[in-house]
């Protein structure tokens, strides 16, 4: 990994990173829940074909499409005070990126899926307007990996990060910062 | 490299500007996240709450309750990781706090699983 150079003091870079990673754990919270919630809204539905899409068990599911998108948006605001994590041309981090762009794609399919329900009623998974919803959602998943490893990844190149007790973990630790961790494998 | 005044690690930077810089030091926002942790399990209650109450047919009592307990652990997994994260690398412990408030929803968590719904 290469070294940045510090823009800004280190223990201000810890601290706004930390923020960072707090909204991170906010959201992650709420995406657990949704995962839940995928069963809580089957077993509804084997009872209840087509709903609506006020069931308690879909406020739930639909939640983090709200929450998600405000807090990635939060966090592309409060990122630009992180030198280390522009993108390209001094432009939102690509990561970040990749993530608003798949939620904007679910946020559109919530009108092609309305329309869509308009004529068909029938809620089954695989119908094409619910490709756009799950293709969207992974762009952003994946997106936000990205970015959630680099904000990490940079906590422990700052130090911040306690390494581990275990000392192959602390080794580990200390490869991963010279940048040999993978030179056993790949020469 | 030329820095603007007040960045950089050199000269140019006092202890003021730097905490200037910061603002709310993460290490002292364990208050905040404790009061969001209540609120946010709180608002889980009514949200079940509303649906058992207002909608038993789509969502009966034992489901809203199910979906509590859950969701107050999960909240509570992600409650105790936002305090360690902001207290480490400081010397700030707030395991009292965490014990109070971890505890005390576990608590209310019980009775209201027991004793609220239709």
């Amino acid at each position: 990994m290469a070294q940045m150079p510090a823009l800004i003091p280190k223990e201000v870079e810890i601290q706004r990173l930390k923020k960072i990673w707090l909204i991170v754990i906010a959201m992650g919270s709420t995406a657990a829940s949704v995962e839940v919630d995928n069963f809580v809204d089957g077993s509804l539905h084997q009872t209840s074909i087509r709903d609506s899409a006020f069931t308690p068990a879909h406020w739930w599911l639909y939640s983090h499409f709200i929450t998600l998108p405000l807090g990635w948006g939060s966090v592309a605001i409060y990122d630009r005070r992180v030198p280390v994590l522009r993108g390209p041309n001094n432009s939102m981090n690509t990561g970040l990126k990749m993530t608003i762009l798949g939620y904007l794609a679910t946020m559109f399919t919530i009108g092609v899926n309305e329309m869509w329900h308009f004529w068909f009623v029938e809620e089954i998974f695989a119908v094409p307007n619910h490709w756009m919803f799950n293709m969207g959602v992974v762009v952003a998943f994946m997106g936000a990996l990205a970015y959630v490893v680099r904000v990490y990844a940079r906590l422990v190149e700052l130090g911040a990060e306690t390494p581990g007790e275990n000392p192959y973990v602390a080794e580990m630790y200390k490869m991963a910062l010279e940048g040999k961790l993978y030179s056993r494998s790949i020469p | 490299m030329t820095l603007p005044k007040g960045f950089g690690s050199g000269s140019g930077s006092s202890g003021a500007d730097v905490e200037k810089m910061i603002g709310r030091r993460v290490e002292n926002m364990v208050g905040l996240i404790t009061l969001s942790f209540i609120a946010a399990w709180l608002a889980t209650f009514g949200g079940t709450a509303a649906g058992y109450f207002y909608y038993p047919w789509a969502y009966p009592t034992p489901s809203g309750h199910y979906a509590f307990i859950v969701l107050t652990i999960i909240e509570a997994i992600g409650y105790l990781f936002s305090v360690k994260v902001v207290e480490e690398g400081s010397k700030k412990k707030s395991n009292g706090i965490i014990a109070a408030a971890l505890g005390g929803t576990a608590i209310g968590t019980i009775i209201i699983s027991l004793f609220v719904g239709i």
